[in-house]
């Protein structure tokens, strides 16, 4: 146990010793996460390009009255609309908004993984949300039916009907406050009672209620409802794009680190460690133990910085990652396994170090756009099937649901823990047996 | 009595080449080394050297054959040999990154030293090459020379009985290499290290050497100490007589063989090029005669006697006694650089 320590710790002590490799493991996942994350930070508050565009979303309008007619207005656009109207509304860009008929086959739609999202809005909804002078405005809940595997599509659909809702909600809300105000003034003041009633059968009544919104008084909800039937996404894009970087670079540091193996051999390294009375497995689990840790570090750290990156956006300390130390541990420790064991293969199947860093750049790069560290393949049929072949699929999966409340990782842990223990076997066999020519 | 460190037997290895045929680089050799001895083994570059001492040495595995070291068998106990063997490969294996000091720290663990123990050794080892004011640099920041020592000093840093070096006077200047071969000789003669050395060289495995064997195409083709093996192909010295550009008549020839006692044979060679000649030092078209003699320098006198009464000058003179380059080009028909 000592001699795999030791060579861990020299592992760990050469990588966090070259400024170059520093470089690439922590400074430059970190910027480009803070750049990404800026970024939609700014188009979600307060405006900017948009990142995101052709969500496919199925709108299903029970509603028996008008007022869900105004979902399927903003979203959908008119099937005579001109293409300056389609360009003119960001919406219209950022969605691809269908309207259905039948809130089940809605739902099934969004199972089978046709839409990432479907808004259904209940058939009383126009009832609970207008206003009637014996019949108060009542909550009302709209469901966002969104899939799992779609984070971050399904985040911006549920935003985007939060903020359709809270402008209904807005007028209607204002609407009754300020008549309620008004027929109680008029209750004691006959003139004023009498202007109110002539006001009132004008036309021009209504641009008079203009006053402050208070969202204490929004009886709207969105009712969140995932595939797997929990609730409640809230979309930090600093979670989701930074843990992508996180572990698309991770997956450089473990096909890199695994690669020195090769690059030992090369140098004769290696060769003088096993004429030490050393058993080779010994060698070969200091090594990999050395990389696994790496990765642990890395990403460990990433998450650190990233948090303290969000606080510094949103300027208050904000744990980004979810409220469970433990499960965000259990996370990091897998993907950084699974990575490991990824790491390992390549370099047991690989002859020569240059071979590995060209095979081990390529896969990298490709987890890494699978596990949507530059973009999100979501909508993208065809490849977005492909996304659970990779660890860093799973991780990002497993953080985002965290960052959300949402604590059923268990099928990310376990895919992760199998990755890395099934591929790291098999790469410790395949190596030992080439060294045993 | 002896006791043998290393022992030997049918050692042979065999690899498939990319057509699936196999070949073997070393075809079964066999040879015993005696505690506190340098045994080299010379031969010219793929001749099987470093096959043979990666697998005594645990890199390889025998296809056939056994080896011990210190009684240990290398196929079924490797980790009690390793224990007694250290090695000095030709390549600078170390972790340029990490300085002198810690170089020979962790490969002082991976021998299961550790605490004074192992900063005693250090310390010791760092002394021995000549190191300790530069340990705490890092070994990318060294010349060749120094980067070599230290390569030899994580060799010897558990003290091991068996040490093998393998070229270990490659690329690095005259001073350096003397540096080395003291510090062979020193393991020997104060630490009683069996030394098991490799070169292509050989001025210097005639220099430190006890024994030598001559391994040629996976074959060891002879084996003994270097007075041994020039034995086997007779003690003769050669004279070289620089004669510029004069031709020299058969008649002369004759003479030198049967007026001086010991010449066997005597020639005229005209300096042409490169290839097959005397002395590379020569000049295209010079000419120089070649005497083959016992006891070549009392021989010397005369011999000039004769070739300046024959009206011949003789600009210079050379006299090489038997050597293992010698030995190597009379057992293999071509010289050790070829």
């Amino acid at each position: 146990m000592t001699k795999i320590l030791t060579i861990a710790w020299k592992e760990l002590y050469t990588t966090y010793t070259d400024r170059s490799l520093l470089l690439i493991m922590i400074v430059t996942p970190l910027a480009l996460a803070t750049i990404i994350g800026s970024a939609f930070s700014g188009f979600f508050g307060s405006g900017g390009d948009l990142p995101i565009r052709d969500i496919d979303v199925a709108i299903v309008n029970l509603d028996q009255g008008s007022s869900g007619d105004i979902f399927v207005n903003v979203l959908v656009p008119p099937a005579d609309a001109s293409p300056e109207t389609l360009l003119d509304n960001p919406l219209y860009e950022l969605t691809n908004a269908v309207e259905l008929g039948d809130a089940d086959a809605a739902r099934a739609a969004v199972d089978e993984g046709t839409y990432p999202a479907a808004i259904i809005i209940p058939a009383d909804f126009s009832e609970k949300v207008s206003y009637g002078q014996n019949d108060p405005i009542q909550p009302v809940s709209v469901e966002v039916y969104a899939s799992s595997a779609s984070p971050v599509s399904a985040s911006v659909i549920r935003t985007l009907a939060e903020s359709i809702a809270n402008q209904i909600a807005t007028g209607n809300v204002t609407v009754q406050a300020t008549i309620d105000a008004m027929i109680a003034r008029a209750q004691t003041d006959p003139a004023f009672g009498l202007r109110f009633l002539s006001a009132s059968n004008n036309d021009a009544f209504n641009p008079d209620f203009t006053p402050a919104f208070d969202p204490a008084n929004n009886p709207l909800t969105i009712e969140q409802q995932t595939v797997t039937g929990e609730s409640a996404i809230t979309f930090n894009p600093l979670v989701v794009f930074g843990s992508a970087q996180a572990v698309f670079f991770m997956m450089f540091t473990a096909l890199g680190g695994a690669n020195s193996l090769l690059e030992e051999r090369r140098d004769g390294t290696f060769q003088r460690q096993i004429v030490t009375p050393t058993p080779r497995i010994v060698l070969l689990l200091g090594k990999f133990l050395g990389v696994f840790l790496n990765c642990v570090i890395q990403v460990a750290f990433l998450c650190l910085a990233l948090t303290v990156v969000g606080s510094l956006l949103e300027g208050r300390i904000n744990f980004i990652w979810g409220n469970n130390l433990f499960l965000v541990a259990l996370v990091v420790i897998t993907v950084a396994l699974a990575s490991s064991g990824i790491g390992t293969i390549v370099a047991a199947l690989v002859k020569t170090p240059e071979q590995g860093n060209i095979i081990g750049g390529v896969i990298s790069l490709a987890f890494g756009v699978l596990g949507g560290a530059f973009f999100s393949v979501d909508g993208i049929p065809g490849i977005r099937e492909f996304r659970v072949i990779t660890p860093n699929y799973w991780g990002v999966d497993a953080f985002t649901k965290l960052a959300q409340g949402d604590q059923n990782i268990g099928l990310n842990l376990l895919v992760m823990v199998g990755i890395g223990v099934v591929f790291f076997a098999l790469g410790v066999i395949i190596f030992n047996r080439r060294l045993n020519v | 009595m002896q006791q043998d460190m290393v022992q030997v037997r049918d050692l042979a290895k065999s690899f498939k080449r990319q057509n699936g045929e196999a070949f073997f680089a070393v075809k079964g050799v066999s040879f015993n080394i005696g505690k506190g001895e340098i045994f080299s083994l010379l031969g010219p570059n793929g001749a099987g050297k470093t096959t043979t001492i990666s697998m005594i040495s645990g890199l390889l595995t025998p296809s056939r054959g056994e080896a011990t070291i210190g009684g240990s068998s290398i196929i079924t106990q490797p980790l009690q040999a390793k224990k007694l063997l250290g090695v000095v490969p030709q390549e600078i294996a170390l972790y340029l990154s990490l300085s002198a000091r810690q170089n020979l720290e962790f490969f002082g663990k991976m021998y299961s030293l550790g605490g004074a123990e192992l900063k005693k050794r250090v310390d010791e080892v760092l002394d021995l090459i000549d190191l300790t004011e530069r340990q705490h640099d890092k070994v990318e920041t060294f010349s060749g020379g120094m980067k070599r020592r230290v390569n030899i000093g994580v060799g010897l840093l558990h003290r091991p009985q068996l040490i093998y070096m393998d070229e270990p006077t490659v690329g690095i200047d005259p001073q350096n290499r003397r540096r080395v071969l003291d510090t062979v000789l020193r393991l020997r003669q104060e630490m009683g290290m069996t030394v098991l050395y490799t070169s292509h060289l050989m001025e210097e495995v005639q220099e430190i050497s006890d024994r030598v064997a001559i391994i040629d195409h996976g074959e060891i083709i002879a084996l003994g100490t270097v007075s041994e093996l020039i034995q086997k192909i007779g003690e003769e010295d050669r004279l070289i007589f620089n004669v510029g550009m004069q031709t020299v008549p058969d008649a002369l020839l004759t003479k030198i063989i049967s007026d001086t006692t010991g010449v066997s044979k005597a020639t005229f060679e005209r300096h042409e090029a490169t290839e097959g000649a005397i002395s590379d030092s020569l000049e295209i078209g010079t000419g120089q005669i070649l005497v083959y003699a016992k006891r070549g320098r009392s021989a010397l006198p005369h011999i000039i006697q004769i070739t300046n009464e024959a009206g011949i000058d003789v600009y210079s003179v050379q006299v090489r006694e038997p050597d293992l380059e010698a030995v190597f080009l009379s057992l293999t028909g071509r010289a050790l650089r070829d």
